[in-house]
């Protein structure tokens, strides 16, 4: 008896969680009727924001992806000075709220020296949908190293040193046999990123903004539509985030089995 | 010839200590000692993994001290195998041939060549599929083949043959035996098997915290342990080379004069064992064993609850027996006792 009732009230728990999650998902695709969803899809501003949001994604993907492959690896694989303080520094990112991040970015970029050179090279991240990639990248390398990192942890060095022996070079053995045998952990790593960049609103809102057709991507979008009162246009982008997330979630699963984040 | 010249290499809680060490060409060399004692690393060392600290490491006189593995025509062979996952048994075997300039060949000669290599190691059947597929044999053989397709200066095997069961490790024993007969190449095997060591190589090297405490031939260390380590280590086992013979389905080996018997039946050159405990003592001999000699209590060396006596029957046979039998045999060194122990106590390595 006892036990019956520890385990309904459990049971009950996980119901009206998962009730709670669905209603959540459910008001937000049900409040417009299909119709005049798909009429703001199409609507000029939410696919200038879809195609914004998916090439900044792509490409602080791709930045996160070619940085955190040797920086993982070396993480993974070297002893040097000062490593405990490095893992620490190169995990803050994770645990800072985005908008502090994009702070510290806005302050980089608008006032220091560095940031006025690059600027005036032509390299303009304040206010730029160049700023929405950086403020991508920062906020989500992270995670992405962690991942990776895991993935090139678990695989033997001795697959590198059986090839070196064999003729390669210590890049090519790594090519060979370490960063195949990764693929599905950079895959999970990759697709997670991705969608925690098309979703990233904190840094991108600091340093790039919410100028409506400039550096509007899906979650500025809904934020600005939010605030003017378009209340449909808001729900086209979140619902473009929900199906986002959504297959994201399952690429991961699938690919993730090497390598879990947590 | 490999030659290493006061090596000195740290690498977490391992370290070698000014370490030398010289290996004949062709020589079949192995080293002995226990898990932990840095033979890995002297191993990967050598390979060029791990730069040293100091010291030098030569091969054939040429200074590779701070070439690349790649640079110095060495295969390595791990106790886990290390087969490639991620492409089948063919392209593990030819991987060797594709990345060094000097060793790549024409397409025909290349799949020849895998061929040859294959058949040799008996794993022609194979080249078709994943490593995961395979058996611990049949993995061990494909990395085996693996690094002998580059024709290298060097073998090095890091306890090829521990991951492997019992009957599997005899095959592949006698495989490494009949390789390097074939082939002549230079090989350094890593083990803590006395056994292994006894029956493989020309010389051995006892290695224990990254020092070499004694180099010789396998009788050599085993009949003249020069410190109480490589006694320690060496000494818990009977093993004897001779010359076997079948009759009467049983194998008779002459050791130095004696005549032991056994039940597994060999012949030729080979190595008997016997376990220290399976051997009898007695101050009368006892006519029902297959073996019995008469010997002198050479040397008695106390334990916490065993005692071991080295018995000298022209041969010397190492002896365990619980405290208590001891003391109630009255025995001392110089006392005349019999041996005794059973046919089938005897092993052929």
């Amino acid at each position: 008896m006892q036990r019956a009732w520890f385990k309904y009230a459990t049971l009950f728990t996980i119901l009206l969680l998962t009730l709670f999650i669905f209603l959540l998902i459910f008001e937000i695709v049900t409040h417009t009727d299909s119709a005049s969803l798909f009429k703001n899809f199409i609507s000029p501003e939410i696919q200038f924001a879809i195609r914004l949001s998916l090439m900044t994604s792509i490409a602080s993907t791709f930045m996160c992806i070619i940085i955190a492959i040797p920086a993982s690896y070396a993480l993974a694989r070297y002893q040097f000075r000062g490593k405990a303080i490095v893992n620490t520094l190169l995990d803050l990112p994770m645990a800072l709220p985005p908008i502090v991040a994009g702070l510290g970015l806005l302050l980089i970029f608008g006032t220091t020296t560095a940031g006025t050179y690059l600027a005036d090279m032509g390299l303009k991240f304040v206010f730029t949908p160049m700023g929405i990639v950086v403020a991508q990248f920062a906020v989500n390398i992270s995670l992405m190293l962690r991942i990776v990192r895991s993935t090139f942890e678990s695989i033997n060095p001795r697959y590198e040193h059986v090839a070196q022996t064999l003729g390669c070079t210590p890049f090519q053995a790594f090519m060979r046999t370490t960063l195949p045998l990764s693929k599905n952990g950079v895959i999970a790593g990759s697709v997670i990123t991705w969608s925690r960049a098309m979703g990233e609103f904190g840094a991108v809102l600091m340093l790039a903004g919410a100028t409506r057709m400039r550096t509007e991507t899906l979650p500025i979008a809904l934020y600005l539509n939010i605030s003017s009162g378009e209340l449909d246009l808001a729900i086209a982008s979140a619902t473009i985030l929900i199906c986002i997330s959504g297959v994201a979630l399952y690429l991961f699963e699938v690919k993730g089995g090497l390598a879990r984040p947590y | 010839m490999i030659e290493a010249k006061n090596l000195f290499i740290e690498l977490g809680e391992f370290e070698i200590k000014n370490l030398n060490l010289s290996v004949k060409e062709s020589e079949y060399f192995c080293i002995l000692g226990p898990t932990g004692s840095g033979k890995t690393i002297l191993l990967e060392s050598i390979a060029g993994i791990y730069r040293p600290d100091s010291g030098s490491i030569l091969i054939n006189g040429r200074d590779v001290t701070s070439l690349l593995p790649r640079d110095r025509n060495v295969s390595v062979v791990y106790q886990d195998f290390m087969l490639f996952p991620n492409m089948n048994i063919r392209d593990n075997i030819g991987f060797g041939l594709k990345y060094n300039s000097s060793r790549v060949l024409e397409r025909s000669a290349f799949r020849d060549k895998i061929r040859k290599t294959a058949e040799m190691l008996g794993i022609s059947h194979l080249l078709d599929r994943h490593p995961s597929t395979l058996s611990g044999g049949e993995k061990q053989r494909a990395a085996i083949a693996r690094a002998i397709i580059t024709e290298p200066k060097l073998l090095l095997l890091d306890e090829p043959l521990s991951a492997l069961d019992t009957g599997t490790k005899d095959r592949l024993r006698q495989e490494l035996l009949r390789i390097h007969q074939l082939k002549r190449t230079t090989t350094i095997h890593v083990t803590h098997s006395f056994e292994e060591a006894f029956a493989l190589a020309d010389r051995i090297a006892i290695m224990h915290s990254g020092r070499i405490y004694q180099i010789g031939t396998p009788d050599e260390v085993f009949r003249k342990p020069e410190s109480t380590f490589v006694a320690d280590f060496v000494g818990v086992e009977n093993l004897f080379h001779g010359k076997a013979i079948i009759r009467d389905d049983l194998s008779e080996i002459k050791v130095n004069g004696h005549n032991i018997v056994s039940s597994a039946l060999r012949e030729g050159d080979v190595a008997v064992s016997i376990r220290p405990e399976d051997i009898l003592i007695s101050k009368d001999p006892i006519s029902s064993g297959r073996n019995s000699f008469n010997g002198v209590v050479s040397e008695v060396i106390r334990r916490k609850s065993t005692v071991k006596l080295v018995i000298d029957t022209g041969i010397p046979f190492r002896v365990v027996l619980t405290k208590r039998t001891y003391d109630d045999m009255e025995l001392c060194t110089g006392a005349d006792v019999y041996l005794t122990f059973k046919a089938s106590a005897t092993h052929i390595v």
